[in-house]
């Protein structure tokens, strides 16, 4: 307020904005310490502040959007956290989406869960961890500066990690926590390092002060603080080469995966560098590293979402896949159409996972698609929001996934990058293959779960996915109305056809009129091929997907040898793709084995032999027989003695080097 | 006031060990009041100033007292964890440890208030000595009190063959806490050694380190509490009070070794600490690390670090105590502490594992908590003075940091209920309160650390280009 030129927007006070933020905090608080007073109550205590929030939020939208002398978005100083630091909120038209979708498909999500969740012995627990994440996600993304992003940033890993663990006595639920917890921390440290290289350029934490020097840092500075932020949001969004977290995350309950590892929290890293769009504007090579990462992300992740068997699994590799083209479209300069990619991902994503969540709710926990088949009939509610949500991201016309994602193909040809390009098509047609390849063998043909598991090539069902799962939760006594977790995925249908809409209309586009004055109106470009043909190649490719999913899993004959050709094509697979490209092998032998054999020698050998030897050797002489006086009389005051002696000696050196004053 | 200060514990611990009977609830009880007596003292004589003649030859010494600003935090802490392990003290012979706790906490108060170099150094070893007939007492091997006493007598000594040869040279020792004192010459790197090497010993660093792990493992856990999060401060303290400002030629001079001492203690203890299989083991090695840290912070002597340092002294008290009594009523519901054993707490003791969850996240350094910020101020610290690389380091071993804190937390408090392990309660109401208050001002700190940073522990420069930050207040 005093030096404007710190300031993003329109510094007022703003309570709403401030209630929103800490309502959540007050729902998990209270779920957490009175939930065994308020046993089912839990669920709708944390439910009704998760609509409140969304409802402030909605409330808040004039406060995010004014525009003042160029400023844009509110905001709210808070705290003095340490002297020169300061610590507040900002609601501006890129924080305000954010914190519309976590509100908003947080909320469908909380209520889903009252019926997920029904009957679970922590049940008050789950909602307390689910209204702490958004909490923490708000912090993450309403914070002024990087410190109080850091801060989100952490504790969303902190809740990301109380939530794969929900089931704390499963040692893989366990497993899966601690590497996502560690592996994000990596990328907190990300951050952290491009705090320290800001601040000693700028003395400053906020996002004002660090964006307007931006053309100030000089090219390596500014690429060494893009790469550092980069690690974080790579982590936090699971890019190669760190997301092999993801996919074990999986591990926790149905709805966590939809609200934290698919709509929300992985995109933390697409918010970040659209966030930082004034960094990453000044720098080309970043945006080719980011750019070419995200691309590389979106391929590996589609490659290895056709060969899972795992239902989650699936839509868990599609979502790095998804996160890959967000990545792709902010990191080259298409910030408006990779964060509109959040956007519509976030309502079909979370409904495909919701969706999965009725198939895995009504099969007693069996996650194994290859044990599914035929639950057309069975579930017809499940199977339309399926299809939908597989509609949706394969980009058939009309619907929500088509807008963004052609705009992000679109981008990164605009933007210069036509390598990209190619590969965000070629994603799109394998995108469309492994998504049908799960409808076809999870609804179509016969039903599967009384086949023996090994006749299905499942080698090992404790560890599969299979039924095996049923001890976690205690599902089998739930008695909660269905309408509670059909009633959020209906409502997120509505979105996922429609929400694409808003983009339509080119420059006009509301879209672009809500977003231009936060990332500046593009500039015309010089466009080698029109939108119009890049969205007809992309449906081309799309289409063959289709077609080849249907000609191996969908046809007649096909659905007749199902069992035959699962087994087949379970046993026959390359062991590449098994291992999903030995990322997992490589981390661990690089980072895992490598520290704990450092630890090892450091503990085993370095301490009691070399550094500690000849001290022992003394306390072993002083410890004498072990009687307490004996040693006294012998080795503890011989040794006095030498050190007084040697004092002694000192001081007498002393006085003759220097002479009597 | 002062005095009584120091009088007040030591005359309490030392009755206590001429006392009979063993009523458990009476010792605590005295124990406790006696801790939060200390806490209303310093806050009542913060600014008071007490002075004896004590030699006048062949230097003057004074028997001089006084709080300094950031001994106020040490002496605040050094009293909560006293008070904390005091209640948390689980003995059918409670009353000698109760008494040697409130003897350690005595004579670490003189240490922290001394203004007086001699009377500082004489404090120095007498701090040693509860802690070495505890050991001998009640440690798991003789060998660990002996081992714990030679190093750290050797420390004592090497401090007050230093504080005679300033006295020597400067005339007074009487010079803790007040300007102009520095000193120069040709003796003068050999007593910044002196004093360096016994502050290394104290804190520990590599490789003066050896004595630690064994001593923290063997301590009952009450009193590992207030050494590991308090006496180890002593060091650390001594580098703020003394070497920095009685010899800043020297700390810059000779600021490469001990960074270099800082970096490898650093790494060496996370990587240690990755691998221990004794719960208390972990912490001792972790301890390594983070005040490796702060001795690079303290080297570097650049003012951000050193804010930093200010803050995660205390923090880091705050979490080591917590852990060592959250640790100790592990062992004592499955009477092992040993990681291949231990699983499962968490699923009959929740409360338990809640205090222990709060207590590793801030070890682990967790935005939100008061670890957290020490570190990212110490490390912003150290990247302004220009040392990149280290700052590399210090990331690193925030990972692995990670890592190890959650390798001890899963390991003791989740995965399935293990069956051949005892089941006991959970917390009980006299446990919860031993170590909530140290989780309260964990999380007190870390949403409002300016509490501590403001209060000119350190003078805190303005940031070096523009005067503010984030979003400007007036």
């Amino acid at each position: 307020m005093a030096n404007p030129e710190h300031v993003m927007g329109v510094v007022g006070s703003y309570p709403l904005l401030i209630a929103l933020w800490l309502l959540p905090l007050a729902g998990a608080v209270l779920c957490w310490a009175f939930g065994p007073q308020l046993k089912r109550a839990a669920g709708w205590l944390a439910t009704a502040v998760a609509f409140a929030a969304f409802a402030l939020t909605v409330a808040s939208w004039g406060s995010g959007t004014q525009s003042l002398n160029g400023a844009l978005g509110a905001d709210q100083p808070l705290v003095r956290w340490m002297p020169g630091f300061h610590l507040g909120l900002l609601l501006d038209p890129l924080s305000l989406l954010w914190a519309c979708i976590i509100t908003g498909v947080g909320a469908l999500i909380h209520l889903y869960s009252i019926g997920y969740m029904e009957g679970d012995s922590a049940f008050a627990r789950f909602f307390a961890y689910m209204n702490f994440f958004l909490f923490a996600m708000l912090t993450l993304v309403l914070s002024d500066n990087f410190v109080g992003l850091l801060i989100g940033w952490g504790l969303v890993g902190l809740a990301s990690y109380f939530l794969i663990g929900f089931w704390f006595y499963k040692p893989s639920a366990v497993a899966a926590a601690r590497k996502a917890f560690v592996i994000n921390v990596a990328g907190d440290v990300g951050i952290m390092f491009a705090i320290f290289l800001i601040v000693q350029k700028t003395g400053s934490i906020g996002f004002g002060n660090a964006f307007a020097a931006a053309d100030t840092y000089g090219p390596t500075l500014l690429l060494a603080i893009c790469i550092s932020l980069f690690i974080g949001a790579a982590a936090k969004s699971a890019q190669v080469p760190l997301h092999t977290w993801l996919p074990d995350a999986m591990e926790g309950p149905t709805p966590v995966s939809a609200l934290i590892h698919a709509a929300t929290m992985v995109t933390a890293g697409v918010y970040l560098i659209a966030r930082c769009a004034p960094l990453w504007s000044h720098d080309g090579n970043a945006q080719l590293l980011v750019g070419t990462i995200g691309g590389v992300t979106a391929l590996t992740g589609a490659v290895l979402g056709m060969v899972q068997w795992d239902i989650k699994r699936i839509l868990a590799y599609s979502t790095m896949s998804q996160i890959g083209y967000m990545i792709m479209g902010v990191g080259v300069g298409a910030y408006e159409a990779g964060v509109a990619h959040f956007f519509t991902h976030a309502f079909f994503k979370a409904q495909l996972f919701l969706g999965s969540g009725l198939i895995i709710h009504a099969l007693a926990n069996e996650q194994d698609v290859r044990r599914m088949g035929g639950l057309r009939k069975r579930l017809p509610f499940a199977f339309i929001a399926m299809l939908v949500g597989v509609l949706a991201i394969c980009g058939i016309p009309g619907l929500s996934g088509s807008f963004s994602k052609d705009a992000v193909i679109q981008g990164a040809l605009n933007h210069g990058h036509p390598w990209l390009y190619a590969v965000g098509i070629v994603t799109a047609g394998m995108t469309a293959y492994y998504m049908f390849r799960m409808l076809f063998v999870t609804f179509f043909g016969r039903y599967r779960g009384e086949i023996d598991p090994s006749e299905l090539g499942i080698r090992h069902p404790e560890f599969a996915g299979t039924a095996a799962h049923a001890d976690t939760g205690g599902h089998d006594s739930h008695h909660a109305p269905a309408w509670l977790m059909n009633l959020p995925v209906a409502i997120l249908i509505v979105p996922s056809i429609f929400a694409g809409w808003l983009l339509y209309g080119g420059a006009d586009s509301p879209w672009h009129r809500f977003f231009d004055p936060q990332f500046g109106v593009a500039a015309p470009a010089n466009v080698p091929i029109s939108e119009l043909t890049t969205t007809l190649v992309t449906l081309a490719f799309v289409a063959v997907g289709i077609l080849v999913a249907y000609l191996r899993y969908g046809t007649a004959a096909a659905r007749e040898s199902a069992v035959e050709r699962l087994r087949r094509e379970s046993v026959g697979m390359w062991p590449i793709l098994a291992n999903a490209f030995y990322f997992d092998v490589a981390l661990d032998a690089l980072f895992v084995k490598t520290s704990e054999m450092l630890g090892r020698l450091v503990s085993r050998v370095l301490d009691p032999h070399v550094v500690d030897g000849t001290v022992r050797e003394a306390a072993i002489a002083a410890q004498g027989s072990g009687a307490l006086v004996r040693s006294l009389q012998t080795g503890f005051v011989r040794a006095y003695a030498v050190f007084l002696a040697v004092g002694i000696a000192c001081f007498a050196a002393f006085y003759a080097f220097h002479g009597v004053h | 006031m002062l005095l009584a200060l120091v009088l007040l514990p030591i005359i309490a611990g030392s009755a206590m060990l001429l006392l009979r009977g063993e009523d458990r609830r009476l010792y605590r009880g005295i124990g406790v009041v006696v801790a939060l007596a200390t806490l209303v003292l310093a806050v009542a004589a913060r600014s008071e100033d007490w002075s004896a003649p004590w030699l006048r030859a062949p230097f003057v010494a004074n028997f001089h007292l006084g709080i300094g600003a950031l001994a106020f935090w040490l002496i605040v802490l050094l009293a909560l964890c006293t008070a904390c392990a005091v209640l948390a003290v689980e003995s059918a012979r409670p009353r000698a440890l109760v008494g040697q706790l409130l003897l350690l906490e005595g004579t670490m108060l003189g240490l922290f208030i001394s203004r007086d170099l001699l009377l500082f150094a004489l404090f120095y070893d007498l701090m040693l000595v509860p802690v070495f007939f505890v050991l001998l007492e009640r440690g798991e091997h003789p060998r660990d009190a002996w081992r714990y006493i030679i190093y750290n007598f050797a420390g004592g000594l090497l401090l007050l063959f230093a504080t005679a040869a300033f006295g020597v040279l400067h005339g007074t020792t009487d010079v803790i806490g007040s300007a102009g004192n520095a000193i120069s010459g040709a003796w003068v790197p050999w007593i910044f050694w002196g004093f360096a090497i016994a502050f290394l010993v104290k804190t520990p660093a590599f490789p003066l380190h050896t004595w630690m792990p064994n001593t923290y493992a063997s301590l009952p856990p009450p009193v590992a509490a207030v050494v590991g999060a308090v006496q180890s401060k002593a060091g650390l303290y001594g580098f703020f009070v003394i070497a920095m400002t009685l010899m800043p030629q020297e700390i810059a001079r000779y600021s490469t070794a001990l960074i270099v001492l800082g970096t490898i203690s650093l790494l060496y203890g996370a990587v240690a600490a990755l691998v221990q299989t004794d719960a208390k083991r972990v912490v001792a090695y972790s301890s390594l690390s983070h005040l490796g840290l702060i001795v690079i912070a303290i080297a570097t002597q650049q003012p951000l670090a050193l804010a930093g340092a200010a803050l995660y002294i205390v923090a880091h008290g705050l979490f080591t105590a917590a852990l060592f009594i959250g640790l100790g009523y592990v062992e004592e519901r499955e009477e092992t502490r040993s990681l291949a054993r231990l699983r499962g707490i968490g699923a009959n003791n929740p409360r338990l594992a809640g205090a222990l969850t709060i207590a590793g996240l801030a070890m682990l350094g967790l935005p939100g908590l008061a670890g957290f910020v020490g570190e990212l101020v110490i490390i912003t610290g150290i990247v302004q003075s220009g040392n990149v690389a280290v700052a590399v380091v210090a990331v690193i071993s925030v990972v692995l940091a990670s890592a190890y804190v959650l390798r001890l937390f899963q390991g003791i408090v989740n995965g399935p209920v293990a069956h051949d392990l005892p089941v006991r309660r959970d917390l009980t109401w006299r446990e919860g309160i031993a170590i909530a208050p140290l989780l309260l001002a964990l999380l007190y700190l870390g949403v409002n650390p300016h509490a501590v940073l403001a209060s000119g522990s350190v003078a805190i420069p303005r940031a070096p280009q523009s005067s503010a930050a984030g979003v400007t207040t007036p």
